[in-house]
């Protein structure tokens, strides 16, 4: 039925209107202008209601999704299920061993919430004693390395481990001689898994690598003793130590352990120190630190040797070294060191630095003369820490590159780099059928291989590692892998078709000997001492013939020649920490340069060769040229040697360490015995100059009294020898006026007490500040601006000698020609400086808004969040230990570093602040950890012990340099060193009170030291001394 | 209105009458600013952009823009914030001091020395902002009731000494300054032609009327204010040298320096009134009012001070030898002989050798000799301020610490800059307010009263909003 009731829509549908019945069929009477809207000729948006709502309602999808990817979101997730040995806020330990470098020091890792934030040194070892060394703090930034390869890579692309552990079986079974180069490798476990891989692929030839050889040291004992082994040193049992250019406190072979034993003789109380003579070709950590120095060049060092030995062999009525005639030292320093190491024979120790079979041969000799073998040269707890066969990678190289061989894998070495002979090796690698590379950066080594396999870092690895002949230390893993790594031991078990894991794998080797109870016994302390057998071994005269005559010749055909030394830095070392901002940033402890190497060169050669400070120069030798390389006149450098450091001018491995500085491998002679130097080399001016960036650029006292020092005879008189302070005897007699009322601090009073004596200047404290503490990394440029941010810094000052044998401490004076100063002969001291927390503390009452204050512990206080930026407290410190953030130092491209990525702060320490742009920071004596340590006691319900609380650079010294505790307690070791007669406070006089004692450094030397002390102390002498004024020059020998 | 003894020189010259002065003085700003205004002003206005580049770039990525080190934390900012301080103390003492003593010849010069001490207390606080590492909390030293519990401010320290020296001088200068301006806006005000110069100039007139209960109110103001500001002479420096004094630093640490601190600022503000006025004279042709008398008086003050600091260097030196401190005996000498030997030469032969100059009365008339002079002078002390801060902290007690000051762009550019600030406030200055204070240049003008005409030139400028602007805030 029709709807009776019509309406119309209008008269045109009464009417029929045709253009409306036309119409009436569409929807729309309109219709959709969809053409005019999407092709918009016009430019005229004609959108009606619907376009609207259609566009409205995109545009606000699209604004809501893209509003939703416009911040990432940074989640901080609780634990919802608490796993259960990780409480927030509370940090776990893991004993472990530091790989760092082959001496395997044993370390414990401290985690907090999972990550392994800080690496401690484990003071339960007997080996090690709880001392870290710099690098192996700054091997933590390892792990967190955010250009480490993050999955296996065939040919350049990136892989899977299935891919890998497809290919390389097949690869390997197919070649016909690889070589499997490795570092030192002294773990028992790695060893049997290397053997694993060998016996299912016999072409495989394992290979000992290392980029700065002391191999010669095994090889001359085997001629020697009939033993391949490093012997194991003891400083600790030697009277004298003579050194012949081994870097012991720095960077041969052990340092950490040699540093912990040669400091134990170094305690002036004891008043019998051990003596300590240095003769070398460069200013080295362990030569600074010497009582006497004597700098030689680096060929005449074997003929010294003879000599040295000769004179005692005439001492001991023993037959000489043939009859050449013998070389002395100035003020007959051979002669003068035979007759002292012959009064302590048995309690003596002659080492030397050098990669020459023939020079190491001589010093067996001479040990053994002097009884020294199996007292402080020990055979049967040698050592495994080094050991490298370099006339077998020589050969390898050769065969390579010849075609002979026709594989390689190096296992976490990276020759391309640091071999001298590199264009060959490289080209021989490319040649090769397969190469594997298992280094965890693309270093340049790594880039050339095949495959790149990469190995985890340390902290993610399970090992066992036999540093000390008997001494076994366990790396267990303190975070799970980051990446797609894998350790190289479970792909050498894999390889090897076996299908254990290397941790099952190693549970079964000590099987026999740990199980159960003992074994997880063994990983909680980190370490397991098994007994070794005796040894006796007997010197093999034969082993020195013919050595003789070829250090007579390289002696004295070169005495006119200038001469290229090659060492190593305490830091970056043989080129493994390059790529470590933490360690680029280190200042090396003599020169405080950051960032770069440079040629050592003596003020006498400089002015020879008209070159100075800030030149570049070139240095040719037989085999090649180093270039372009920048110049420091460095006082303590022998005339007419270049001395260079390796390990820096990396070409790949991370981006820290590109360019930074010139690659001086490529004179390290493989060929010759002579490998950390150059016989006869040329040094011309290259184009343009070069500012280093040092942290310190001032090297004396300026008469001041900052260092005080003593000889021991002079401390032995008077135990305040050389401390007659005017300022210090008023203070103590009670007779020092002040306007100001005391603190009476009745609780915990922090302080701090630094034996000069032991300190080395090595700077792990340092780095370990570094990490504890966040602080940033800032570069060269800001290192050449003056604006590192290192909390405690290890200032370094010379003194030294004119011809007329008066002491020099004022930069104006040595730069003076006509006082004729000896730069050849300085005298170092080194001093660590942090916040002294002045108990009147001058920072404290001129910040405007009290952002530094002081607190009810002696503590001088920093609240970041307060502080409105005027470095007005900076001004005002007279130690200038305050450091401002003149940048955000993180999430900032213009400093590149750890603090940049999220990877890469990781690291950072959750207990400490990571300060703001635009606020002062400094020292707080680790205010964390006294904080810790009293939650710690208080939980336990008992008063703090002295040894609770260790500040980072303290645990870390391992020289045991830095002594922290309350000084109210009165069984504290802090309150015995302030007590001490040797105690001063730098900068007395001004009574700011710092909570910072020094002690005065003994020096056992004969000749008098006090009375050229800084003028104000020695004008207020109290016991006025007499002044000799017969003495010789340089050294005199009892 | 005033008896002078007809042996006397006339304070204003030219035989000039009471509606010639108010002619004269509101000449420029009722007509169009003249080419050299322009000039200058366009040139300040540049360098006005540089500061405010320099600034910016300097709060966005931090105090590393400038050559700071860990040794040396204060050196270009501060060193230009007491320099500031300094040239604002001629202001203060021209009117206060001068007012007080009766010294009638201050009357034509006050207005615009008072000027120059507000637009300078600008510049110095500019530098107290940037010199911060967290500007955007520059407010905390100020003790400000909070509810952040008892945090407070140090009241040891003397930054917040400072912070209270430079807030009081700023505002009682500026309270008084503008006291002093109020009959002469309302001369400006009554010479109206437009609504809004009527407004505005009406506005800040406060309804001046110009009756003798008004003009009483006037002078009991003034002399108070003078009262107030006359210590304040005093005071301001010698707080802001116990910035110095207080602290520890060889060189700094000495008792002299509030009165050579004082007797430096005087001598440097008035090198910069004579730049100001030697300049103005000449542009503005106001050599009537501004007479070689004023410029003499000038150069004898500039003489008499910088001898003074001179005195202060040389005693300096004896103390430091006398007291038997090696750290002091080092700072003196590393001055004079270190690597800043520069700077310290430059400080001497400027502030102490070139006044002397001045004995000579012939040099003391010649505006060419007085400009020059007056420019050797403000060099002289600047790098008084430089020597005084850098050289004290580049060397102190610990010889390891010692490090070395090089400038950069952004703070060279900071400093340039700063004058941008200073002059393109003392160009709208002179634009928008009478310059001279005509009020008081009428009490002495040698002749008998006038009839006051006011005369109207008929030009509007409409710009006289703008004097809202500057001294709004």
């Amino acid at each position: 039925m029709e709807n009776k009731n019509q309406y119309w829509r209008g008269l045109e549908e009464l009417n029929n209107d045709p253009k409306f019945l036309a119409g009436k069929k569409h929807e729309f009477a309109e219709g959709i202008p969809l053409e005019e809207v999407f092709t918009e000729e016009d430019g005229d948006l004609t959108s009606n209601r619907r376009d609207f709502l259609k566009y409205f309602g995109f545009g606000i999808s699209a604004v809501a999704l893209a509003a939703c990817n416009k911040t990432p979101v940074k989640n901080a997730i609780p634990y919802i299920v608490k796993p259960e040995n990780i409480t927030p806020g509370i940090p776990n330990w893991y004993a472990s061993t530091c790989n760092a470098c082959a001496a395997n020091c044993s370390i414990l890792v401290k985690t907090r919430e999972g990550r392994p934030i800080k690496i401690e040194g484990n003071a339960d070892s007997p080996v090690f004693k709880g001392g870290v060394c710099g690098t192996g703090h700054a091997s933590l930034l390892g792990l967190y390395d955010n250009e480490r390869l993050r999955k296996p890579r065939i040919k350049g692309a990136d892989a899977t481990w299935q891919a890998i552990d497809k290919e390389i079986p097949t690869a390997l079974a197919s070649s016909k001689n690889v070589a499997l180069i490795t570092g030192t490798v002294n773990s028992p476990s790695t060893k049997k898994a290397i053997a694993a891989l060998i016996a299912k692929y016999p072409q495989i030839k394992h290979i000992s690598y290392e980029p700065f050889s002391y191999g010669a040291i095994a090889k001359a004992n085997k001629e020697s003793f009939g033993m391949e082994v490093i012997p194991g040193y003891r400083f600790d049992l030697a009277k004298v130590i003579v050194s012949f250019g081994a870097d012991f406190l720095g960077t041969w072979i052990s340092p950490v352990e040699y540093t912990k034993q040669w400091a134990k003789n170094r305690s002036a109380e004891d008043k019998t120190m051990s003596r300590h003579i240095q003769i070398e070709s460069y200013l080295s950590v362990t030569g600074s630190n010497a009582d006497v120095r004597y700098p030689i060049k680096p060929s005449a060092e074997t003929a010294y040797l003879i000599s040295l030995y000769n004179k005692i062999a005439v001492l001991a009525g023993a037959p000489s070294l043939g009859s050449l005639p013998a070389v002395e030292l100035p003020v007959n320093g051979i002669e003068n060191t035979a007759k002292e190491l012959w009064a302590n024979k048995g309690q003596s120790i002659v080492v030397s630095g050098s990669n020459s079979i023939g020079a190491q041969v001589v010093v067996n000799a001479i040990n053994s003369l002097l009884g020294n073998i199996g007292n402080t040269v020990d055979l049967a707890n040698y050592s495994n820490q080094h050991y490298s066969d370099d006339a077998q990678f020589a050969s390898f190289v050769n065969d390579l590159s010849s075609g002979a061989a026709d594989g390689v894998i190096f296992y976490n070495v990276n020759p391309v780099y640091s071999y001298s002979e590199s264009a060959k090796l490289m080209e021989g690698i490319k040649k090769a059928k397969v190469s594997i590379s298992s280094g965890s950066n693309l270093d340049e080594t790594a880039n050339l291989c095949m495959y790149n396999t990469p190995d985890s870092h340390y902290l993610e690895s399970w090992n066992d590692n036999e540093p000390k002949a008997g001494y076994f230390t366990f790396t267990q893993p303190s975070i799970s892998t980051v990446f797609e790594t894998r350790q190289m031991q479970e792909s050498f078990l894999l390889w090897a078709g076996l299908t254990t894991n290397f941790y099952d794998y190693m549970v079964s080797n000590w099987a026999s000997t740990l199980n159960g109870d003992n074994w997880t016994k063994a990983i909680h302390d980190g370490f397991y001492q098994a007994s070794v057998s005796p040894v006796s071994a007997s010197f093999n005269a034969a082993a020195t013939n013919g050595v003789e005559a070829s250090a007579y010749e390289l002696y004295t055909t070169n005495t006119k020649k200038l001469e290229l030394k090659l060492y190593t830095k305490v830091g970056v070392g043989a080129g493994e920490g390059a790529h470590n901002p933490w360690l680029q940033e280190m200042p090396d402890p003599i020169s405080k340069v950051c960032w770069d190497n440079y040629a050592a060169i003596s003020h006498a050669t400089a002015k020879e060769l008209k070159i100075k400070d800030g030149d570049k120069i070139n240095i040719t030798f037989k085999s090649g040229k180093i270039e372009s390389v920048p110049v420091l006149v460095q006082p303590g450098q022998p005339n007419n040697v270049v001395a260079v450091a390796v390990g820096y001018g990396r070409t790949a491995g991370g981006k820290t360490g590109l360019n930074v500085g010139v690659n001086a491998y490529t004179a390290a002679n493989y060929s010759t015995s002579q490998m950390h130097m150059q016989v006869d080399v040329k040094i011309d001016k290259a184009e343009g100059s070069y500012e280093l960036a040092h942290t310190q650029t001032h090297h004396t006292i300026e008469g001041r009294a900052i260092i005080k020092e003593a000889s021991l005879g002079e401390y032995i008189k008077d135990t305040k020898a050389g401390n007659h302070d005017h300022h210090k005897s008023l203070r103590e007699n009670g007779n020092l006026i002040t306007l100001w009322s005391e603190r009476d601090i009745k609780g915990h009073k922090w302080t701090m007490a630094i034996d000069l004596n032991k300190c080395t200047g090595c700077g792990s404290c340092v780095v370990s500040c570094n990490a504890e503490n966040n602080v940033p990394v800032v570069g060269r440029k800001e290192v050449l601006n003056r604006r590192e941010m290192h909390w405690i810094r290890i200032d370094r000052y010379y003194r030294f000698r004119t011809k007329d044998n008066n002491f020099i401490t004022k930069e104006d004076d040595y730069n003076n020609e006509s006082t004729g100063v000896d730069f050849e002969n300085v005298s170092v001291t080194y001093q660590p400086v942090m916040c002294q927390q002045c108990g009147h503390a001058p920072c404290e009452t001129v910040c405007p808004v009290l952002a530094t204050v002081h607190s009810s512990e002696g503590l001088n206080h920093m609240a970041y969040n307060r502080c409105v930026g005027t470095r007005y407290c900076a001004n005002n410190c007279p130690y200038k230990v305050r450091r401002f953030n003149w940048f955000k130092y993180r999430d900032n491209d213009q400093f590149d570093f750890n603090f940049n990525n999220d990877l890469g702060r990781m690291v950072i320490n959750p207990d400490v602040t990571v300060r703001s742009r635009g606020v002062m920071e400094k020292c707080s004596f680790c205010v964390q950890r006294i904080q810790a340590g009293k939650l710690k006691a208080k939980l336990e319900n008992r008063t703090l012990v002295d040894g609770d609380v260790k500040t980072a650079c303290q645990q870390s010294c391992p020289a045991d340099a830095i002594i922290f505790g309350d000084i109210n307690d009165e069984k504290s070791k802090v309150r015995e060193y302030f007590k001490k007669d040797r105690a001063y406070f730098v900068l007395d006089e001004l009574n700011v009170q710092p909570s910072v004692a020094y002690m005065t450094k003994i020096r056992n030397v004969n000749e008098e030291l006090v009375h050229e002390k800084g003028h104000s102390a020695a004008k207020h002498e109290a016991k006025p001394e007499e002044h000799k004024k017969d003495e010789k020059h340089a050294e005199h020998h009892s | 209105m005033s008896y002078e003894s007809p042996i006397r020189d006339q304070l204003v010259t030219g035989g000039k009458t009471y509606s010639d002065v108010t002619r004269d003085i509101t000449r420029p700003l009722e007509n169009s600013p003249s080419k050299g205004w322009w000039i200058g002003f366009s040139l300040s206005t540049v360098t006005l952009a540089l500061w405010i580049g320099a600034t910016t770039y300097t709060v966005l990525v931090g105090l590393g823009a400038w050559g700071l080190n860990k040794t040396v934390g204060w050196a270009f900012d501060i060193t230009n914030f007491v320099f500031w301080v300094g040239i604002g103390h001629a202001g203060t003492l021209i009117s206060a001091v001068l007012l007080l003593f009766r010294q009638k010849w201050r009357m034509s010069i006050n207005r615009s020395a008072e000027a120059m001490t507000i637009f300078a207390v600008i510049c110095a606080a500019s530098f107290i902002l940037s010199h911060m590492g967290r500007p955007w909390v520059a407010y905390w030293p100020i003790p400000l009731p909070n509810a952040f519990g008892t945090l407070w401010v140090n009241f040891n320290s003397p930054l917040v000494w400072d912070v209270f020296a430079i807030s009081t001088y700023f505002s009682v200068s500026l309270v008084f300054w503008y006291v002093g301006l109020i009959p002469d806006i309302a001369t400006v005000r009554d010479r109206a032609t437009t609504k809004a110069r009527k407004f505005w100039y009406g506005f800040f007139a406060m309804g001046w009327t110009g009756s003798t209960r008004t003009w009483h109110r006037y002078e009991v103001i003034s002399l108070i204010l003078a009262g107030i500001s006359t210590p304040l002479v005093l005071s301001v420096h010698s707080i802001v040298s116990m910035d110095f004094a207080t602290s520890l630093v060889p060189g700094w640490h000495t008792t002299i320096f509030p009165p050579y601190f004082v007797a430096g600022a005087i001598f440097s503000g008035f090198g910069m009134v004579l730049t100001l006025l030697v300049i103005a004279r000449e542009v503005m042709n106001y050599k009537d009012y501004i007479t070689e008398a004023h410029l003499d008086a000038m150069a004898k003050v500039v003489m008499v001070t910088g001898t003074m600091v001179g005195m202060a260097y040389i005693t300096e030196f004896f103390v430091a030898a006398y007291s038997g401190v090696e750290y002091e005996q080092y700072a003196f000498l590393n001055r004079a002989f270190g690597p800043y030997w520069w700077a310290y030469w430059t400080m001497m032969s400027c502030n102490l050798i070139a006044p002397q100059v001045f004995w000579s009365s012939k040099a003391r008339t010649n505006p060419t000799v007085l400009f020059i002079m007056s420019i050797i002078v403000n060099i002289g002390m600047w790098f008084e301020r430089f020597v005084i801060i850098v050289t004290s902290l580049h060397r102190d007690f610990i010889p390891a610490n010692w490090a070395m000051y090089t400038p950069t762009i952004t703070e060279v550019t900071i400093l340039i800059g700063s004058f941008g600030l200073f002059f393109f406030l003392f160009f709208l200055f002179i634009k928008f307010l009478p310059s001279i204070n005509m009020a008081e240049v009428k009490s002495i003008i040698p002749t008998h009263a006038h009839e006051d005409e006011h005369q109207h030139h008929g030009h509007s400028h409409e710009l006289a909003t703008e004097k809202g602007v500057l001294h709004g805030n």
